[in-house]
């Protein structure tokens, strides 16, 4: 008898999702889809409001990488405004995300996916969490309560706040930094630095013990896409988005954010209202793209400081290039922590940091602008149209949980396929499927921005298209 | 952490939101071992895979009522919870998605998705309490993790959460800043808007906007004809009170006073 397998929650990512798993007749897994289960309408109820609100507005789209939100906006307001911001302004903006970067990377590893590589896949769910590595790792999660806290401290001593800070605007930020609070977080930096460092040493450590996670997460090779420099070093907050085929050969490379739409096309797939972006020369679904820290490691041929770098060429001889299993996610979230760690000393050192000459101000001067950055998860485009008066007339926002939506659904029918076998769910089999989609650091708080919530209805279909079953929430 | 019944457990619920209240509650770090110690936290699907079942003595409720089957879901979690809290403005005015209560949600579903016969949504994104009573709000988008680590505190040692009720102005005063409002016409929803942020945005000289909503004895259509006077259009001063806690009666009546 053919059946359905529904994990309801995927708990331990940010936002809500389904995973339906999709049996035949032989009990064998015959697809498996990732259901994003709710949205909220952001693109829709901005339209009318002024250009320079939606900073703030948007980095309401989500609470783990708000900043993100604010500097993609940002530079989209900036575009609007035709305005060069200040090189304060930039310095200031690219501290603030690469102290988000260590804050969220921290979330990610420590928080949320430590639980499943450090107690083990198969262990008491009710002892797989923050708390149970707390009990029998003390070290390893103090460390990343302490590495969070600095990522957090730094954008809060900055920003005013850690969750939606105002400081952000179109032209530039609110408020110079102060010479004492860049101290501050300078006297902080090297124990952020030693933790980083002490836990890729770890890593690596256990790295071995995940064959079968390594074998089996999405391996397929996709092509990728990042934000580089003109010298190909990785940038999180500015550069030009270059994409590379599955065997790291150049695909495309374009300069000016308002050219994205030549080359990222929006599907939209039958089972999930979550819009699927293809890479346009290629086509739908051919064009499977793959944004995030794996995409950045594999796009970048540097990452721009002196004790990343080290671990990247470690990297590549254990991972390959481009690296293609999603289980290296991991790996490359705590090599970019330190990048993170290692750019935030190099930006509170630049001669420039304390300058006052941090805004620029403009009317509208442009209908249209982009903004396009790296955000923890990966590419992020806020693009929006306005009338003369500067109103919205138009929203578009593509996250990188949207790029990742077809690459995500490949990864989870795989290890479906791989990890359950007949129609008995074990704790194991059913952890794996959603540990996959962790490894992803998918914000579905971020991809739910479109609007209201869906009911989620799996129809189970015999191979001659007949109706065997149905569940609805 | 095993149970314990000399323990209140604690349930964390999401409904439509950006989790950044919940993530304020992770941000409690060094605090995050103590109070994880004092509660028994049965809920907490963003950290942890455990489901345990109620009843709770303490449901932390985040996010706003968007569909028929968040609907359903408060009114379960309230029949198994002691105490209520709703946290944030999501969950105490409906948040910055009740912005579509204004609009036809039929057009928006139309817009948006290829096969509108999917959808379940509600026309509205409303509070919690609209839905079933509550015992406790904390404000802000996102809420205060000092706000946080009181109420637990008070609900564990039995007395009355001690947590702002004035006006933002009160804040400002305090810190010595100077008045938006007053010396420079600023549009400032200070004197509407719940203490609680520690005035951030007037002391880096930017205008509230309102993320603690309305205090219990705002007068906002008073301040809309402050902000007339000053020179604001129609369109703007209705824009002003629609944020993040637009649905909020305080807010939502100054809108809708306004005539665009």
């Amino acid at each position: 008898m053919a059946q359905n397998i529904i994990i309801p929650h995927v708990s331990r990512i940010e936002g809500h999702a389904k995973i339906a798993i999709h049996l035949n007749d032989a009990g064998e897994v015959d697809s498996a889809q990732l259901h994003v289960t709710q949205v909220r309408g952001f693109e829709k109820f901005t339209e009318g409001r002024p250009y320079y609100e939606m900073p703030s507005i948007t980095a309401r789209i989500c609470g783990i990488c708000p900043v993100s939100h604010l500097l993609a906006s940002s530079k989209a307001c900036d575009a609007i405004m035709a305005v060069r911001i200040p090189p304060a302004a930039k310095l200031l903006r690219e501290l603030l995300h690469c102290a988000q970067f260590v804050q969220s990377h921290a979330l990610s590893f420590f928080h949320l996916s430590a639980p499943d590589l450090l107690l083990g896949m198969d262990s008491d769910p009710a002892e797989r969490n923050i708390l149970g590595v707390l009990e029998q790792h003390p070290e390893l999660a103090r460390d990343g309560i302490a590495l969070r806290k600095f990522g957090q401290l730094a954008i809060e001593r900055l920003a005013g706040e850690r969750v939606h800070p105002a400081w952000v605007v179109p032209g530039g930020v609110h408020a110079p930094l102060r010479s004492d609070l860049r101290d501050a977080i300078l006297g902080e930096l090297p124990i952020a630095r030693s933790i980083v460092r002490r836990t890729l040493q770890m890593f690596k450590g256990v790295l071995d013990g995940f064959k079968a996670e390594i074998d089996s997460f999405d391996n397929e090779p996709t092509a990728y896409a990042g934000l580089v420099t003109r010298e190909n070093s990785m940038h999180w907050y500015d550069g030009a988005v270059a994409f590379i085929d599955e065997n790291g050969a150049p695909l495309a490379r374009f300069e000016d954010p308002g050219e994205y739409s030549n080359y990222i096309g929006e599907a939209a797939v039958p089972f999930s209202y979550l819009k699927a972006p293809y890479f346009i020369p290629r086509g739908y679904p051919a064009g499977i793209y793959r944004v995030g820290p794996l995409a950045r490691l594999n796009v970048a041929e540097t990452c721009g400081t002196p004790l990343a770098d080290a671990e990247l060429a470690e990297y590549r001889q254990r991972a390959g290039h481009p690296a293609q299993s999603a289980f290296y996610f991991h790996y490359a979230r705590l090599i970019e922590a330190l990048r993170g760690v290692e750019r935030m000393e190099m930006l509170l050192q630049h001669p420039d940091i304390l300058s006052t000459h941090i805004r620029a101000r403009a009317q509208v001067n442009c209908l249209e602008g982009t903004g396009i950055i790296e955000a923890p998860r990966g590419l992020l485009i806020h693009h929006y149209q306005v009338n003369e008066a500067g109103a919205i007339v138009k929203a578009n926002l593509i996250v990188a949980t949207g790029h990742n939506n077809l690459a995500m659904n490949h990864a989870v029918e795989q290890v479906a396929k791989r990890f359950v076998k007949g129609a008995k769910i074990e704790e194991g089999m059913l952890n794996r499927v959603s540990a996959v989609v962790r490894a992803f650091d998918p914000c579905l708080s971020c991809s739910t921005h479109a609007l209201g919530q869906p009911a989620l209805q799996i129809d189970l279909l015999s191979p001659q298209g007949e109706l065997l079953d149905r569940v609805a929430n | 952490m095993k149970p314990d019944k000399h323990r209140p457990t604690v349930g964390i619920f999401k409904f439509a939101s950006c989790d950044g209240c919940q993530l304020t509650l992770l941000d409690c770090e060094d605090d995050l071992l103590a109070v994880a110690g004092a509660v028994d936290i049965r809920y907490f699907p963003e950290a942890s895979r455990n489901i345990g079942k109620g009843p709770f003595d303490i449901a932390f409720v985040e996010g706003s009522i968007t569909t028929h089957h968040d609907a359903d879901r408060i009114q379960q979690i309230r029949r198994q919870a002691r105490i209520l809290i709703a946290l944030g403005a999501c969950a105490t005015a409906g948040g910055i998605q009740a912005l579509r209560n204004w609009h036809d949600s039929g057009e928006y579903v139309r817009q948006v998705y290829a096969k509108p016969d999917y959808i379940s949504t509600l026309k509205t994104s409303t509070p919690v309490a609209e839905h079933v009573p509550i015992d406790y709000e904390l404000r802000g988008c996102p809420v205060q993790k000092t706000h946080f680590l009181e109420i637990v505190c008070a609900l564990l040692t039995g007395r009355r959460p001690q947590l702002p009720s004035a006006s933002l102005c009160i804040e400002c005063k305090r810190k010595g800043n100077t008045c938006l409002l007053v010396a420079s016409s600023e549009p400032c929803l200070g004197p509407a808007t719940q203490a609680g942020c520690g005035a951030i945005c007037p002391a880096m000289g930017r205008a509230c906007y309102g993320c603690f909503g309305p205090h219990e004895n705002a007068n906002a259509p008073a301040l809309a004809k402050r902000f007339r006077e000053d020179g604001m259009s129609e369109p703007d001063l209705q824009r002003a009170f629609r944020t993040y806690n637009a649905w909020a009666w305080q807010f939502r009546k100054a809108s809708e006073e306004v005539e665009t």
